[in-house]
């Protein structure tokens, strides 16, 4: 709901609109133009060079499990790097199971299921396990049955041949939201089935929480800042293209862009804190 | 381009639509309050529509109804769940003494998975992994070192309701700019987040949309 008090006047909507108009124009800029003088990547990072080297030591036709839970509030930070992710994983002939435990996680899903779809992946490499409700304890659920009764399908059968739980896959890939995340799954699943491999992608917000678990390889992968999304973004597009790309022309968030917000960001706290500093200084107001 | 939608007429409607509303929504800046409440009440109809499809289609019809119809026998287990799950939508009308039981059910299983979890998950391997090893690199002990007395001094800030004796007052005094400066860094985190996400949607409308981003 909108509240009147706090709704800005047309007068002080200039310098978010001024804001808005800086970032445009830094996006529209060609990267040519600032070619070098600004990167978003961190290409020395170890953390996107530890998810990539995970996922290239899978054997051969490895049986993976994407928990896929973003909110609708932050996956637009993570989309290239989880889409670098799926194209990594299909460069290695991965078979992948793909099961949410939110809804908001559910909805974005379908939308990159139906996506990976139209890419021309279909049943012998990809499943759609669903939405599982119930939170952690859909998630525990899954420890014994992970595929549903009607899923039929080639990657389907594999599980089930595996055994139909969270121990027929040689892998489990997160992609974090605040509302179910890796943590969950640290908390609920790691002491439960201690041999089962976990890796993330999460959003920055989720960093500080989750950082914890990838010192304890408790993760052993984890990619949950924007410089290490764009490494990794980067890392699997130098590699040899994936037949065929499924990244939908998705590229990690523009660095001049990011850097003009940094300094719009920079100069509201400034003004603000020399706005409050006058206001305490003594003498007479106006 | 978020590539969700495909290039068919559809796709291109839906994008517009989505653009419009981008557009609609920083309407605020400029004091258009109505059409961002316009735009709120759409994403709540929207919210609210989705989570009762998914609930009905993905949760009651495949998971109770169908169950139940085609197997009662192997679900009987489902029978008492429903009946306490009944009790809670009728709490407005039975006595609380009725409601207390699927209530306590509800909240014990919830906090025994939160508090299971967090202890045997988060809590135990973390303190052993603070502890410092014997043998182990000498940065890597310096940090467990560091890791140990700013937690214990973060812990003292939390001292409440104890005689406040001056030295310890400063050390929990310390514990608490500690704890400010971790609230400072985790907002850093929050602004680069929440700015990555004004940079997508302005790229979505001028790149999408439009078709100006190179």
């Amino acid at each position: 709901m909108t509240d009147r008090h706090s709704a800005p006047r047309p007068r002080r909507a200039l310098l978010p609109l001024a804001s808005v108009l800086l970032i445009s124009a830094a996006l529209i800029v060609p990267d040519q133009a600032l070619s070098g003088l600004v990167r978003l990547d961190d290409p020395g990072g170890p953390a996107a060079g530890e998810l990539r080297a995970l996922i290239r030591s899978l054997p051969e036709r490895p049986l993976l499990l994407v928990g896929f839970d973003p909110d609708l509030g932050t996956y637009a930070e993570i989309r290239p790097a989880v889409r670098a992710m799926l194209d990594d994983l299909f460069r290695h002939e991965a078979r992948i199971g793909i099961v949410s435990f939110s809804p908001e996680g559910r909805a974005l899903a379908v939308a990159e299921i139906d996506r990976l779809r139209r890419a021309g992946f279909e049943d012998d490499r990809l499943v759609d396990l669903g939405y599982r409700s119930g939170a952690e304890a859909g998630l525990i659920q899954t420890i014994e049955l992970v595929v549903p009764d009607a899923e039929r399908g080639l990657v389907a059968n594999g599980i089930r041949i595996a055994g139909g739980g969270l121990d027929a896959f040689d892998m489990v890939l997160l992609v974090g939201g605040t509302d179910f995340g890796p943590r969950a799954w640290v908390e609920q699943i790691l002491p439960r089935l201690p041999d089962l491999r976990l890796a993330a992608i999460a959003p920055t917000v989720l960093g500080p929480e989750l950082a914890p678990y990838r010192r304890t390889r408790q993760l052993i992968a984890l990619v949950a800042t924007l410089r290490d999304n764009a490494a990794y973004v980067e890392m699997v597009r130098g590699g040899p293209a994936p037949p065929p790309d499924t990244s939908g022309g998705d590229r990690p968030a523009d660095a001049a862009a990011m850097l003009v917000g940094l300094l719009v960001t920079l100069g509201i706290l400034g003004e603000t804190l020399l706005r409050r500093a006058a206001w305490r200084q003594p003498g007479p107001r106006s | 381009m978020n590539g969700l939608l495909g290039p068919d007429p559809a796709g291109t409607a839906t994008t517009a639509v989505a653009a419009l509303a981008t557009i609609g929504t920083w309407a605020y800046l400029v004091g258009a309050r109505r059409l961002f409440a316009v735009l709120q009440l759409l994403l709540a109809g929207l919210a609210t529509g989705y989570l009762a499809v998914v609930a009905v289609h993905e949760v009651l019809l495949p998971r109770l109804v169908v169950p139940l119809a085609e197997r009662p026998l192997d679900h009987l287990l489902l029978v008492p769940g429903g009946v306490l799950v009944a009790f809670l939508l009728a709490s407005r009308w039975l006595p609380s003494r009725a409601v207390a039981l699927p209530a306590a059910v509800l909240v014990g299983g919830t906090a025994a998975f939160a508090f299971g979890g967090a202890v045997l998950g988060t809590l135990l391997p973390q303190l052993a992994a603070a502890f410092p090893i014997p043998g182990s690199a000498p940065l890597d002990q310096a940090t467990a070192v560091a890791g140990a007395v700013v937690t214990g001094l973060v812990a003292l800030s939390f001292v409440h309701g104890l005689p406040a004796e001056r030295r310890l007052a400063r050390v929990a005094l310390v514990g608490r700019w500690l704890l400010v400066a971790g609230i400072g860094g985790w907002l850093g985190f929050l602004v680069v987040s929440r700015l990555a996400l004004v940079v997508d949607r302005i790229d979505f409308v001028l790149g999408s949309w439009l078709g100006l981003v190179p």
